[in-house]
């Protein structure tokens, strides 16, 4: 749930004082917080305290560094950005969070942070190799985390740059590369000195203005948008809109359809209201033909646009222009019939793409396709991608309440977590906390955003990615200073947010690297300073390669988050599972489930890392078949080399 | 086996207790919310555009009769929220609130879960395999 851009933003509210006293405040708190952690790491164990706080996380930190990793930057960036624009269907996209602190925190947390405590464990690898006594369960896990993450932090330092780039308006030759490199410096830094408890006290930080800044701005938009029963019958009656689109081939010209938001006349773009009226395939049609002060067959709109020339006018704005004109006004009715639907057929399977089109851009630089969708689409499922096809189809519908809800519990950032709390209290506390933060922060985001939609202007997918950031400037630019500030700190979150899963993930392979594989597996006497040289300079050691990967990155970003997120849970889930629950595992299913599940989510990916199509059998996302895979071979692999070694069954699951 | 139950590590009984009853509640909610919304919260019940393997209208019959008229939306209590958004999501969402208040008040053992390796320099603390 990331992928963030700015500039449909910054056309709009540029790069102010406030914004940029807010991301000053930001970074400059994070190097405190490093500083402090680093004064704390003196004091301490260098490893257990550099990779796991010392195992003394309290109520507060755990349920807000739980909250913060989980939530990421797709909560404020690419979730509002759905919700934009596919409406109400959202609330059962996100509907799984519902039990999340239960089954995210609830159903490993306890038994994981025992057994960690047993084995003395800093990481997940540490668990695996320390529980079945296998130095290939500790490699494998340590390697699987090291590919996997390494992807991931390619995409989120590509988005760290490009929030940089879009937030200060720099825009040079390599401006993207000057903005990585102040991303890098700036995370790798704090990340490398502070170690884990940066990141957590970081996390914290950031959850905690992410939470206030939703709790304040729920008010505003209901108060200043007319109330969400408004809103939702507003929206419901709508007028059709192009809400997604992506970028496409550029061999038409801007008669696709019968409303084409087209660059005629430099530097304003221009609606053609092609007039067609009772037209079979008029999307747009202007109910008589006479007009007075236009050409016979069209009239032309003056659409607004932002300062970069992408075009922010809707077919609502169209509407209202023609019937505030003084002569198309009285002569004309605007008519969205939306009668142009096409039903396509792929693979003997009758498709409705809706009414579709194309925005051309000034300049002829870009241009989208899009789908215009009728208002009780932001009503009622399924809702409409951009190519036609239905956003949320049963099938994903399970697959979702399965991933948000069961695939994070395999992500070792959460495991982690888990096991560096304090005491159960801790632990019931902070699930609390997580399920009272959650239902502050996911519903009430679904409802600030549909409330102030018919406010926000045409949003590409980009763009859209910052409607919670529109919503927050537009309609707080007028209540003061305070108010300016908090819409800046929706500007600056998503860059908060990349910081905060980016400095997990380096962590996370600097302990693979220094604590699974070269202190446990190649050279186990190792003195405690070298360790902690070596922590150092893994950590910005991974943090210059992954900068350097992300100098040229993949187009496919959101694909391989989607893809790493799986993998995790494919990978983990399932023998970890088994490893705490069930007595009769052993290192060979825990192994199988491993290899097993990271390959079956390999292969089913497989074919979208290379513009393929990913393989949904009976329409379910591939790690639901991940985990499921895993699950099935660490069982049946445990079984057929069972029984386990009796001394690790007494020490895990007997006595106390 | 009896012997071998009350002999069990608590931690272990107690978390693999809650544990079942975190994944029911998870497959209670998934089983009602998912059938709930796509039933009476769909336009169109069409089939999956890029099916691999069977789809469920092969297995239970076509669903278009469950398609929802736009003209029949409510908004319950007057919140402006849709109605099947209203008792498939946000009902259960409320309920759920309710269920981890009372698991974590009154189903959840504080086990004291024992001394930590890692603090006491036992077990692998020290990075020996």
């Amino acid at each position: 749930m990331t992928g963030v851009s700015l500039p449909l933003v910054l056309a709009v509210t540029g790069t102010s004082p406030a914004t940029m006293l807010v991301f000053v405040i930001y970074i400059l708190g994070v190097f405190l917080l490093a500083a402090l952690s680093h004064r704390v790491l003196n004091r301490s164990s260098f490893l257990g305290e550099y990779f796991l706080g010392s195992r003394t996380l309290g109520t507060w930190t755990l349920a807000f560094t739980f909250a913060a990793t989980s939530a990421s930057g797709g909560s404020f960036g690419g979730f509002p950005s759905l919700v934009y624009s596919h409406g109400w269907v959202l609330a059962l996209w996100i509907g799984s969070y519902m039990v999340f602190p239960l089954t995210a925190m609830g159903l490993l947390g306890k038994r994981l942070n025992q057994v960690a405590r047993k084995t003395g464990a800093i990481t997940i690898p540490d668990v695996f190799r320390d529980r079945f006594e296998s130095t290939a369960a500790g490699l494998l896990a340590s390697c699987a985390i090291i590919l996997f993450t390494t992807c991931f932090l390619v995409a989120q330092f590509k988005l760290g740059a490009l929030i940089i780039e879009d937030t200060f308006n720099i825009s040079f030759r390599f401006s993207y590369e000057v903005s990585l490199v102040v991303f890098a410096a700036i995370v790798v830094f704090y990340t490398a000195y502070g170690g884990f408890r940066a990141v957590v006290w970081t996390d914290v930080m950031q959850g905690v203005v992410m939470g206030v800044g939703v709790v304040l701005l729920i008010p505003i938009v209901l108060t200043r948008s007319g109330g969400l029963e408004n809103a939702t019958h507003s929206v419901h009656q709508q007028l059709p809109t192009a809400v997604t689109a992506v970028r496409g081939p550029g061999e038409q010209k801007g008669t696709f359809n019968d409303l084409a938001f087209q660059s005629l006349r430099e530097p304003h773009p221009t609606a053609v209201l092609y007039v067609h009226p009772g037209s079979a395939n008029a999307a747009l049609a202007v109910g008589e033909r006479s007009v007075t002060g236009g050409t016979p067959d069209t009239v032309e709109v003056s659409l607004a646009t932002g300062a970069r020339g992408e075009v922010v006018s809707t077919a609502n704005d169209v509407k209202r222009a023609v019937e505030a004109h003084p002569i198309w006004g009285a002569a004309l009715e605007v008519l969205i019939p939306y009668r142009n639907d096409q039903v396509v057929t792929e693979r003997g399977t009758k498709v409705h793409k809706g009414a579709t089109g194309v925005i051309w851009f000034p300049e002829g630089r870009r241009e989208y396709h899009f789908a215009f969708l009728r208002g009780e689409e932001f009503v009622f499922g399924p809702g409409r991608k951009n190519d036609g096809r239905p956003f949320h189809p049963l099938g994903m519908i399970i697959s979702f309440f399965f991933f948000f809800a069961i695939v994070a519990v395999g992500q070792p950032s959460a495991m982690l977590r888990l096991m560096a709390f304090k005491d159960s209290r801790t632990l019931k506390r902070s699930i609390l906390t997580v399920t009272v933060v959650y239902a502050f922060i996911y519903m009430p985001l679904v409802f600030v955003v549909m409330t102030a939609r018919p406010e926000l202007p045409l949003l590409t997918p980009e763009d859209s990615d910052r409607a919670i950031v529109l919503v927050a400037t537009r309609l707080v630019a007028d209540m003061g200073i305070g108010f300016q500030i908090l819409g800046a700190i929706f500007i600056a979150a998503p860059f908060a947010a990349v910081m905060s899963t980016v400095d997990s993930f380096l962590l996370m392979i600097s302990s693979g690297v220094v604590r699974d594989i070269y202190q446990r597996t190649i050279h186990p006497q190792v003195s405690d300073q070298t360790v902690k040289r070596a922590s150092y300079t893994t950590t910005v050691v991974v943090g210059l390669i992954v900068a350097i990967l992300a100098s040229r990155p993949p187009d496919f970003l959101q694909t391989i988050i989607v893809f790493v997120g799986g993998g995790f849970a494919s990978t983990f889930l399932a023998a970890m599972l088994l490893g705490l629950f069930w007595k009769k595992t052993t290192h060979q299913g825990a192994l199988a489930a491993m290899a097993g599940g990271l390959l079956i989510n390999l292969g089913l990916c497989l074919p979208t890392l290379f513009e393929g199509a990913r393989m949904d059998f009976i329409g379910l996302e591939p790690s639901l078949w991940g985990v499921s895979g895993s699950l099935v071979l660490g069982v049946v692999v445990s079984w057929l080399t069972g029984p386990p070694p009796s001394h690790l069954v007494e020490r895990y699951f007997y006595g106390s | 086996m009896k012997n071998d139950a009350r002999q069990e590590d608590p931690v272990y009984r107690h978390s693999r207790r809650e544990g079942i009853l975190i994944l029911a509640l998870w497959g209670l909610c998934l089983v009602y919310t998912c059938t709930y919304c796509y039933l009476f919260g769909y336009l169109s019940h069409e089939p999956h555009p890029n099916p691999v393997g069977p789809t469920l209208g092969e297995w239970v019959g076509p669903l278009t009769a469950f398609d929802r008229d736009p003209s029949t939306l409510t908004t319950p209590l007057g919140l402006g929220i849709p109605d099947w958004i209203f008792y498939g999501v946000i009902l259960p969402w409320l309920l759920c609130i309710c269920a981890t208040f009372w698991f974590c008040l009154a189903y959840f053992v504080e086990d004291d879960l024992g001394e930590d390796a890692l603090a006491t320099g036992g077990a692998n603390a020290g990075g020996e395999s």
